[in-house]
């Protein structure tokens, strides 16, 4: 009986062994340990044993069917392991493949700029301001102190409806319309669509602008420095250079243009910035008493600058587009690098 | 503005090279625009000696020389004939890189050997023609770079000048600008005359009939003139600002606008009737020849300078041709006058007429530097031409022009600077400026500005000056204290961002497109002229007729996009734009309207080409499905789409208006054909317009949502066999009208037509979704439900269930 048990013991452990997959372990659990397997069989034999003898063997069963199923169960364990690794192997993809998606649209890069330009000046307390594309000559001109006849009016190309309409040729006419409509402290920014009839590498005839007005109580030129140097920062990066010169627009004075170190070559010189190492990006001033004449506003009381810029310029600069004419060709091989 | 830095330190003494020169002026509002170095790179062109010269064995016209550049002998061949043996030249080297990138190279020229180039003053630039080379005066050092023998090296200055400084369209006034600034003194130019002993006024007469257009009259007279080329000096100068020399009074004239700012006119005196000057208006109509030979016809508007008899110039624009220097000219009236600037504007407006002189005088000229003027050229005239300058000079000048003088709040400046200047310092600023200014007992100042600074009338003018002569730089950054205000932006700002939004997460890129159209526009569409959209307004002054009128729909852009696109292989397209249009006013002398348009375009594929894509093409429900997301993510709901075949530029069958009640908010469809085909596309395009004006009152900012149910889902099919004629939103509002809360959602998900489906109908499928808030449904509670929606579609619809 005890050999017979031993030699169970030993067919069971190699076959368990020898057996590949989860099945066949499950096979052997029922050839030996089954209710009709083997050491069941063996165990009907119990009763003809000697009755002293009886627990003696009887334990030796327990402990061959112990170690039996310890080694079963170890090996289900591995077996399973290993079907587990093979099915993930053969499950395997080509991760390199591009992925299932929707394709975003784009934003046109002047609304990219203008959005951006219109978010750093609500940051700081701006509102956004309208006005009409098609203007009257008051508005866009002498409103802002180009009377008739003036050599100022030579700056802007301007393309007329009428006598009295015109296409403004700046959004600086929203400032008038702002501050006939509010009284001060104004703080706006007006983005728009202007136009001048001129065409070509570097003019459209149709382009973008955004004003930008603070008027108050002891705004001064500093502070139009302060708020652009944030501006241009917040825009080009926090350490873009500044610098404000001397200009003439018929509607500030003092006047500026404002360059920023060229973010091209950071200043030392390159063809964008025609070796000055500066870009002009923005004109800026202290609004001229004249408007503030036009709009009841009194100059002793209250004080302001204002700054206007081009759209297509920053935008130009910032993705580094040679040439203005993409902007308006809307080639989608273009468009969808934004 | 040209100017040259050698010219300018004739007229102040500084001490900065070229580029810091430059960033002064820059700073001071003067920009530089360009700077060119006169010679520079030509240090390989030098001064050399002929030493010997014959005739070259192989070729008539060309001669062997050898020529000395100091440190050795070489062999150059030349084909100028002007020179001798002995004579000094200009020898470009080997190396030497002439202008228009000419470079020099040992060469053979008809077998002989050339070790360089003898030039000529075109060549180096110096000239526009030359007769030959150029042969310089003896003794010049010998190898040395002849733009330094010559004195040539300098630097040109452009500068662009903002239409105020008018005072700065001269060399002196320029010079004026860095005296100020560094604190020097300027050394104006000679103007001492030596007059001779007739009087002038027994000569010539001056009679200003209109005081108002030409407040200043001033004329010298010159006799014994000898009208000749101007010498070297002269020309090198006028040359190195980019003017051709014409002889040596023309010249002078130039010379002293160029270096004063003063536009001045020299008349051939004995062409002049009766010896004399009269100022006045032109008759209407009255015909003028100026020096251009061009035959100008005046209004009453335009200042003429007469003769006893006819005009002789345009006052301020141009001379005329009756009147000029010619080579047999001998006695010569300088006119030094001064015309009112909107006038002069608007003769040379009108005439098309732009000239140095008009430039000057438009912008305001210096009514005070008159005399300065007219002497310094008349002492240059008599000097070059050999004239006598007569005795006196006739200056009919009725009312003296006095500026006023200008009350300065030093601590208005300052406030408004943003600085702390003293007002000692403020006082010494304007000074510099050739204000004359007096400090008053309150505390102001009284500055009373030179009168070229035409610019300068009110206190900002004078606080300008300040700021700009002390430095923008020195201004210090400062953030402004301002009170806060809420002022979101508008629900009509925000939903123009929400709407591109929405339409870049579709897929769809934006475009922008002019706002001006050709005329045609609407026709292409197919719209006809009684549609509002084909009263366009039109420009005045249109760059071409392709952009003559304001669109007053983003279509015509629209398709044009898509077909330049899908010239360029990009067959696949999903674009937008949200722009104004501009429609005439309803009522005369009201602004036109420019509302906001959305609209958009779908061709080609689906989905772009993929190892995984399908390929296939998008058709009508692909805009719609456009629109239906946006709707909904602007939350506005009840939306109807009605087949009415809204557009004349739509396929009538595949397309609708989009009704928000009874109010259409826009329209999508298949292009038309023939509209398709007016455009140059191909392949059919899908199209939507929404008005985003009526979006943005439409959207509403409430939404209420409910909670999801907890109880699980029965779907019941049904399959029916329907007429063609039957809109597939009816068998939804079928559906619907059972009014049962258990019924959740109602979806078509499948259509048949084909075999086994008779001619006329087809079939659909439609999936109903029950689900209740209280509890599990049984399949009975369903089946009641359902029935009754199969009944309903049987007896409403007449169609067949399947």
């Amino acid at each position: 009986m005890r050999e017979q048990l031993e030699q169970l013991k030993r067919d069971a452990l190699q076959a368990i062994g020898e057996a590949t997959g989860e099945d066949g372990l499950q096979d052997i659990r029922v050839k030996f340990l089954g209710r009709k397997g083997q050491l069941t069989a063996l165990m009907k034999g119990l009763g003809g044993l000697a009755p002293d003898e009886r627990p003696v063997v009887g334990q030796l069963v327990n402990s061959v069917r112990d170690e039996i199923e310890t080694s079963l169960e170890a090996a289900l364990l591995s077996a399973r392991e290993q079907a587990t690794i093979e099915r993930l192997k053969s499950e395997r993809i080509d991760v390199t493949l591009p992925g299932r998606r929707d394709i975003c649209g784009t934003k046109h890069p002047i609304t990219l700029v203008t959005e951006e330009v219109c978010d750093i000046f609500a940051s700081l307390g701006f509102s956004v301001a309208e006005g009409p594309e098609i203007e009257h000559d008051w508005y866009n001109f002498e409103a802002l102190n180009f009377p008739p006849e003036h050599p100022a009016r030579d700056m802007q190309d301007t393309f007329f409806v009428d006598n009295n309409l015109l296409l403004r040729t700046h959004t600086s006419p929203v400032q008038i319309r702002t501050m006939l409509k509010q009284r001060p402290p104004v703080r706006i920014i007006a983005p728009g669509t202007v136009y001048r009839c001129d065409s070509d590498a570097t003019h459209s005839p149709m382009f973008h602008q955004i004003e930008g007005l603070m008027v108050d109580k002891g705004v001064t030129f500093g502070d139009l420095k302060g708020i652009l140097t944030i501006f241009t920062n917040q825009l080009f990066g926090q350490k873009t250079g500044v610098r404000l010169r001397p200009s003439f627009f018929p509607f500030t004075e003092p006047s500026a243009e404002v360059d920023i170190a060229c973010v091209i070559c950071n200043g030392k010189g390159c063809r964008v910035c025609k070796n000055s190492g500066w870009l002009e990006i923005l004109g800026a001033g202290m609004v001229d008493p004249e408007v503030y004449r036009h709009v009841n506003y009194d100059a002793e009381d209250i004080s302001g600058f204002a700054f206007g810029m081009g759209i297509e310029r920053i935008a130009m600069l910032k993705y580094g587009i040679g040439d203005m004419r993409l902007l308006f060709e809307n080639d989608v091989r273009f468009l969808r690098q934004f | 503005m040209n100017v040259t830095y050698n010219w300018l330190k004739e007229f102040v003494d500084f001490d900065l090279s070229p580029e810091q020169l430059a960033d002064l002026l820059t700073m001071l509002g003067l920009e530089v625009e360009g700077m060119e170095k006169l010679g520079a790179g030509m240090d390989d062109v030098v001064v050399a000696l002929v030493e010997e010269k014959r005739q070259h064995p192989n070729a008539d016209k060309l001669s062997l020389c050898r020529v000395n550049n100091g440190s050795e002998v070489l062999d150059v061949v030349c084909g100028a004939q002007n020179f001798k043996a002995g004579d000094t030249v200009v020898l470009a080297q080997i190396g030497a890189v002439l202008p228009g990138d000419f470079k020099i190279k040992r060469s053979k020229i008809r077998g002989e050997e050339s070790c360089g180039m003898l030039c000529s003053e075109k060549e180096l630039g110096l000239a526009e023609e030359s007769a030959g080379i150029m042969v310089l005066p003896s003794g010049l050092p010998l190898g040395r770079p002849v733009f330094d023998a010559l004195g040539l090296k300098d630097t040109l200055f452009e500068i662009g000048l903002t239409p105020n400084r008018s005072d700065c369209l001269s060399a002196v006034g320029i010079a004026r600008e860095i005296a100020a600034k560094l604190g020097k003194t300027i050394k104006y130019p000679d103007t001492t005359i030596k007059e001779g002993t007739d009087a002038a006024g027994s000569i010539i007469a001056v009679n200003i009939e209109d005081t108002e257009l030409c407040p200043r009259y001033a004329a010298r007279y010159i006799s014994g003139c000898k009208i000749a080329p101007s010498p070297e000096w002269l020309v090198k100068r006028l040359s190195a600002i980019g003017l051709r020399s014409i002889n040596n009074v023309v010249d002078v004239t130039n010379l002293v606008m160029m270096e004063l700012g003063y536009p001045l006119h020299a008349f051939d005196c004995d062409r002049l009737a009766g010896r004399r000057i009269v100022v006045r208006r032109a008759v209407e109509g009255e015909i003028f020849t100026s020096l251009d030979s061009q035959q100008r016809i005046l209004t009453a508007d335009d200042l003429v300078i007469c003769d006893a008899e006819r005009p002789v110039a345009l006052a301020g624009v141009m001379g005329g041709e009756n009147s000029e220097i010619s080579d047999t000219t001998t006695n010569i009236l300088l006119e030094s006058a001064w015309f009112k600037p909107a006038a002069i504007r608007k003769t040379s407006k009108r005439l098309g007429l732009h000239t140095e002189s008009s430039h000057r005088f438009e912008r305001g000229a210096d009514i005070g530097g008159v005399i300065r003027a007219i002497d310094r050229a008349a002492s240059l005239i008599a000097d070059l031409s050999g004239g006598c300058v007569a005795q006196g000079v006739l200056d009919v000048y009725p009312a003296p022009f006095a500026p006023e003088p200008i009350i300065l709040r030093p601590e208005r400046a300052n406030q408004l600077i943003g600085i702390q200047l003293p007002k000692d310092e403020i006082n010494n600023l304007l000074s510099r400026l050739e204000c004359h200014v007096i400090d008053l007992a309150d505390g102001s100042l009284q500055v009373t500005p030179p009168t070229y600074r035409v610019d300068i009338e009110r206190e900002i003018d004078l606080v300008e000056e300040i700021a700009r002569l002390n430095g923008f730089d020195k201004i210090p950054a400062t953030m402004p204290l301002a009170q806060v205000v809420s002022d979101r932006p508008s629900q009509h700002q925000r939903l123009q961002r929400s709407v591109r939004e929405i339409l870049v997460a579709q897929g769809m890129n934006e475009i922008i497109n002019f706002s001006f159209t050709a005329p045609n526009a609407a026709g292409k569409l197919l719209l006809p002229e009684d549609d509002p959209r084909s009263a366009s307004i039109r420009l005045a002054n249109p760059l071409i007729e392709e952009q003559s009128v304001m669109r007053t729909t983003l279509f015509p852009g629209l398709l044009e996009t898509v077909a330049r696109n899908v010239s360029f292989r990009s067959l696949d397209l999903k674009l937008f734009e949200m722009r104004r249009v501009y429609l005439p006013p309803k009522v005369d002398g009201e602004m036109p309207c420019e509302p906001i348009r959305v609209v958009g375009a779908i061709t080609g594929s689906r989905e772009r080409d993929g190892w995984c894509q399908t390929r296939a093409a998008a058709d009508f429900f692909d805009a719609k499905g456009q629109i239906e997301n946006l709707l909904d993510l602007l939350n506005i709901g009840g939306v109807k789409w009605v087949a009415d075949a809204p557009e004349p530029f739509y396929h009538p069958g595949k397309s609708c208006s989009i009704l928000a009640g009874k109010e259409r908010i826009g329209t999508v469809g298949e292009i038309h054909p023939t509209v398709q085909e007016n455009f140059g596309l191909e392949k059919p395009v899908y199209c939507f317009e929404l008005d985003f004006e009526k979006l943005v009152s439409l959207a509403r900012q409430k939404r209420t949502v409910s909670p999801p149910s907890r109880f699980p889902d029965i779907n019941r099919d049904v399959a029916m066999l329907a007429s063609d004629d039957l809109a597939a939103e009816k068998i939804i509002e079928c559906v619907r009208s059972v009014k049962a809360k258990e019924i959740e959602h109602v979806e078509i998900f499948d259509l048949y037509r084909g075999a086994g489906i008779p001619d006329g109908f087809r079939s659909i499928a439609v999936r109903v979704r029950y689900r209740s808030y209280e509890r599990t449904l049984t399949d009975e509670e369903i089946g009641v439900i359902h029935t009754k929606i199969l009944d309903s579609l049987v007896n409403k619809l007449k169609v067949s269930i399947r």
